[in-house]
């Protein structure tokens, strides 16, 4: 668990770091690449030193995860929240607040910087929004999503969800739960998205075009064939067949119920 | 009768040509757009019928305005006086309605986000911004005439809502969703930017409304509740009608047992002091992220037989009730689509929502229809509500347990979803048509019903479209090469019908060819 | 004529610093850093002609050395990375010595060399690249008399103008390349327009739009009005350049020279 918490942190770091910054971000095309990702980890791994500080040092009054107990909730406090770089917080900690019973800490410079790191990731972990890009709970543990029955899940595989008919536990899913975290096992397997349509359109002619569909709504069918070129025609004057391969998990993904989510989950996530 | 007649035509001639005359607002007339959703009612219809069904087929583009900025119109314009005022965040644009050419440009330094437009007073307009300002400016010049701060970005406070202005009120209100923030909505004073009233989202300890929090922690009083899409009115009952945002903390349940009122709920409130008449909850103890924000749509019309003051909502949860606005008692209680996280109604007609659908540590998997802030409309030809909708799957996982959460509190992701443009019979509820859409989540767009029998939206594949609303055939499309954000909007000037629609950074105001 | 070029430097030294940047920066931070940069250029002019003009000449186009406005090495350097080595290290074999600056010395003198060829590359048409450096004595090479003679007589400027009242000073108020240009069209002032509707109602305004279809004036207290052509039974519009246009088609080269060397006597 502290292991996901600190990829979490590497990623929440990373948005932090963006906001923190004033004015539009700069040069994109430069500073993108391995400088940011530097940045990112350097972040990361101050905020993970900080954190090992704070527990020693603040937790007792703060709590592990800053939220407060005897002292006050830094996650919700507006000095945290206003803090860049230490310049609120440092004056905090070195002095203390004995008026509020807080006494001072002598920290040196890394120590304090290092705490600003880990508070403001915790802060982050706090408001992030799930449906942020990025912000993706890849930190559930199989542990704790595996609730159903490992029998029932097969039972499923191999009846009522008709699994079985296109895929295999020794054959495409060999393996499968070592190579998809937790929640992407989760999610794939209830809509694998990202595998294309394809679809054989006939002209008037009796021409037959075949590929990737790329469009088809109200109005127009464009395709790409096997050379690569692109096709397009009014919806109208052709003929469309379309071979959707999730056609079968889009119907599926509406029959499942909580329980069929969870018992085939913890029938997946025993092969390994 | 003669006399007042001219004592008021001479007042009108006074007022300096371009300003908004107060009852505008009340009576838009054909030639303006004055608020967010065009007129106070939120229906989004228009009796314009210039453009119709024997001849939308020839609508062509009058213009199109290019704002020249990063940043997509999700914003409504509004049409006074021929001047269009359009907004992307930070940055209003003032736009000759019949020619498309900017007049002038208001831009602050921005951080991005969404902003929703202008509201007018008179010379001036008003409007939100991404780092949680509302600010006011000259309609004449786009001056800056005053500005303030409604909520601390710190905490994630963020504002994109257009104001509403009822009389010499405007009511605005602060987003945010991340970091437990209470919610409001402001009445300010149109001359100088200062508090009238404040309506708090959550009731104090001890009021009415406070029985459905936990009496032993103080979550109540950052309960959430963002009020962030532009409520309507009603002048004659004199109510103004919002919907209110999720509860905080998210996605955990345990922290805030009971309804969390006034979350996720229809509030009726007095203009004048910010009281609250009635209330309705269409989404009780949300755990969902199920903001009941979507536009109180206000009609009259008969309901079985009895001419009826009716409000119609089609919520994020995924529900459609017709409330009798008087008194905010349930008239239709209905789901939009499928929907598995509710038990029935209650005694009131408001869902009861089923434990086993909260977020859980292991995931929940929900099946709810579900509609977003664009716009829906209510034609009164047809008597039919029309709503963008999806059926989706989402799965919940609550990953901060305990009474102590805060925050977000948990994740969820969207597996897959169907969209669908759907017409409800406002009696019933029942679906009179639907459309499915295209793709399996998409975007969603805002609808415009007029009088020359026509519906325009956009679908899921991005087409604009003009449908017969009595059926969803479609009469005219174009692409306009990207999707639309926003919804349409129509207004008529020196005899001619513009429809407009803002996609990405462009606006294209589409009309009959020019004779 | 150094005190003009100094400018040149700095408003080019500019450009140089902006383009140099994924982002221009804003207000105060990117004046200063104009500042230094322009600074760094002028430094870089004093060692360049105390040290490389012999051979490279002053303005760096070459003489018993090579041009280094059209030097390869000089246009992909960035920050001194080709030309630092090449003046710290000489080039022996082709006849070279090395000169020993610091590195400080070194971002002076590419600084200078940048400016230069950036000085050279100008295109006069490029938006704030105008050739405010000429001075007047160049350009008055007419008669103040026929000038004048002109002001009063053919040129008609009298009806409008006075060298005591609207045009006093004038020449003191204007770079002598601007007072040049606006002496023959002073652009920038838009017509104004007296709109008669169809309704009898009528405005008078700033014209904004006139393109057959549409009409748009802004009003004295700044408000924007437009009508479709068709709502205008009478649109009077009165451009208060029209009389310099009329003119522009009648000025002899001679007589812009002679009207020139006139106006530069109001000081």
């Amino acid at each position: 668990m502290r292991k996901l918490t600190f990829v979490l942190l590497i990623a929440f770091f990373a948005v932090a770091v963006l906001r923190a910054q004033e004015g539009p971000p700069q040069g994109g095309a430069q500073r993108g690449g391995a400088g940011a990702r530097a940045q990112k980890q350097a972040q990361a791994e101050a905020a993970e030193r900080g954190r090992k500080t704070f527990v020693a040092t603040c937790a007792g009054c703060h709590g592990e995860d800053a939220t407060g107990g005897r002292g006050s909730d830094l996650i919700r406090s507006a000095l945290v929240r206003h803090d860049k770089n230490g310049d609120l917080l440092s004056p905090v900690i070195t002095a203390g607040r004995p008026d509020r019973g807080m006494p001072g800490f002598p920290l040196g410079e890394k120590d304090l910087s290092d705490i600003d790191a880990f508070l403001h990731a915790q802060i982050d972990l706090y408001d992030m929004h799930t449906r942020v890009p990025g912000g993706y709970p890849d930190d559930i543990p199989a542990s704790r999503l595996a609730t159903g029955s490992a029998e029932a899940g097969k039972a499923y595989f191999y009846g009522a969800g008709g699994c079985s008919k296109c895929h295999s536990p020794t054959g495409d899913l060999a393996g499968i739960a070592k190579k998809y975290s937790a929640p992407d096992l989760q999610q794939r397997f209830l809509y694998p998205a990202g595998k294309p349509s394809t679809a054989t359109v006939t002209l008037p002619s009796g021409k037959k075009f075949s590929g990737t569909l790329l469009l088809k709504d109200e109005f127009t069918v464009a395709i790409r064939d096997a050379d690569g070129w692109y096709h397009s025609w009014p919806l109208r004057a052709v003929k469309v067949e379309v071979e959707d391969p999730l056609a079968w998990h889009f119907a599926q993904a509406y029959k499942y119920t909580n329980a069929d989510m969870h018992n085939l989950f913890t029938y997946l996530e025993t092969l390994k | 009768m003669k006399k007042l007649a001219l004592i008021l035509l001479a007042f009108a001639a006074s007022l300096p040509a371009q300003e908004l005359d107060s009852h505008k607002l009340l009576n838009p007339g054909t030639d303006s757009w004055p608020t967010f959703n065009g007129d106070y009612s939120g229906r989004r219809y228009s009796t314009l019928a210039q453009i119709n069904q024997t001849n939308v087929g020839s609508l062509t583009l009058a213009w199109a305005f290019q704002s020249r900025s990063q940043g997509s119109f999700t914003s409504m314009p509004l049409v006074v006086n021929g001047i269009m005022y359009a907004t992307l965040p930070d940055q209003v644009f003032a736009i000759d309605a019949r020619t498309g050419r900017q007049i002038w440009h208001f831009q602050r330094p921005s951080q991005g986000g969404g902003n929703r437009g202008v509201a007018m007073y008179k010379d001036r307009l008003i409007f939100t911004t991404p780092d949680a300002h509302v600010i006011c400016i000259s309609a004449r010049d786009g001056k800056q005439i005053w500005q303030i701060q409604i909520a601390d970005p710190a905490f994630k406070g963020f504002a994109s809502m257009a104001p509403l202005v009822i009389r010499d009120h405007v009511l605005v209100a602060g987003s945010g969703d991340a970091a437990d923030l209470p919610g409001f909505l402001l009445s300010l004073d149109p001359m100088t930017g200062q508090t009238q009233w404040r309506w708090d989202s959550e009731p104090k300890p001890g009021e009415p409304g406070s029985e459905t929090w936990p009496q032993d922690s103080d979550v109540m009083s950052r309960g959430g509740g963002m009020l962030w899409l532009t409520g309507t009115y009603d002048p004659e009952l004199n109510l103004t009608y919002w919907g209110t945002g999720n509860p905080h903390p998210v996605e955990n349940s345990e922290a805030r047992p009971g309804a969390n009122l006034y979350t996720c709920s229809i509030v009726a409130l007095n203009p004048d002091t910010g009281k609250l008449v009635w209330y309705f909850q269409p989404s009780p103890h949300d755990t969902h992220d199920w903001d009941t924000n979507m536009t109180p749509v206000l009609f009259d019309a008969n309901f079985k037989g009895k001419p009826r003051k009716l409000l119609a909502q089609a919520g994020k949860e995924g529900l459609f009730f017709v409330l009798d606005r008087t008194n905010g008692k349930a008239l239709v209680s209905a789901p939009l689509g499928d929907s598995d996280w509710y038990s029935g109604w209650d005694e009131r007609g408001q869902p009861i929502p089923r434990k086993e659908a909260e977020p859980q540590p292991d995931g929940a998997l929900v099946h709810s229809a579900i509609t977003l802030w664009n716009a829906p409309s209510f034609d009164p030809q047809t008597g039919l509500f029309y709503v963008n909708e999806r059926d989706w799957i989402n799965v919940y996982y609550l990953t901060i347990p305990g009474k102590k959460a805060q925050g977000w509190a948990g994740r969820d992701f969207t597996v897959v979803g169907k969209p669908f443009l759907k017409a409800l019979d406002y009696q019933t509820g029942k679906i009179k048509w639907s459309k499915e859409g295209t793709g399996r989540g998409g975007g969603s767009s805002g609808i415009l019903t007029t009088a020359g029998h026509l519906l325009f939206t956009a679908d899921t594949s991005g087409n604009l479209v003009a449908l017969d609303p009595a059926t969803g055939k479609t009469l005219w499309h174009t692409y306009p090469g990207a999707a639309m954000g926003s919804a349409p909007m129509t207004y008529e000037l020196d005899g001619r019908q513009y429809v407009v629609t803002p996609v990405e950074g462009v606006i294209y105001a589409w009309a009959l060819p020019a004779r | 004529m150094k005190k003009l070029s100094l400018m040149l430097l700095v408003i080019f030294a500019a450009a140089l610093v902006v383009r140099a940047q994924d982002d221009a920066p804003q207000g105060a931070a990117a004046a200063s850093q104009k500042q230094a940069q322009a600074e760094a250029v002028e430094r870089g002019r004093k060692q360049f002609v105390g040290t490389c003009a012999a051979c490279h000449g002053e303005d760096a186009t070459g003489g018993r050395g090579p041009d280094l406005i059209r030097s390869s090495i000089a246009r992909h350097d960035k920050g001194g990375d080709l030309l630092g080595p090449v003046i710290t290290g000489g080039r022996p074999d082709r006849g070279m010595p090395n000169f020993p600056f610091n590195d400080s010395q070194v971002g002076d003198l590419v600084a200078f060399i940048k400016a230069q060829i950036a000085l050279f590359d100008l295109h006069t048409r490029t938006p704030g690249a105008y050739p405010n450096d000429i001075p007047a004595e160049r350009l008055a090479s007419g008669s103040v008399e026929a000038g004048k003679a002109y002001f009063y007589g053919a040129g008609g400027c009298a009806k409008c103008h006075s060298p005591t009242g609207d045009l006093a000073g004038v020449a003191g108020k204007y770079t002598p390349v601007d007072l040049q240009t606006r002496l023959l069209y002073p652009a920038g002032k838009l017509p104004n327009a007296t709109v008669k509707l169809t309704s009898g109602e009528t405005l008078t305004g700033v014209l904004q739009l006139n393109d057959g279809s549409y009409v748009a004036i802004k009003d004295k207290d700044g408000w924007y009005h437009s009508w479709p052509r068709g709502a205008v039974k009478d649109l009077k519009v009165e451009d208060p350049l029209a009389a310099h246009v009329e003119l522009l088609h009648k000025y002899t080269n001679a007589d812009m020279h002679n009207l020139f060397t006139y106006l530069v006597t109001l000081k």
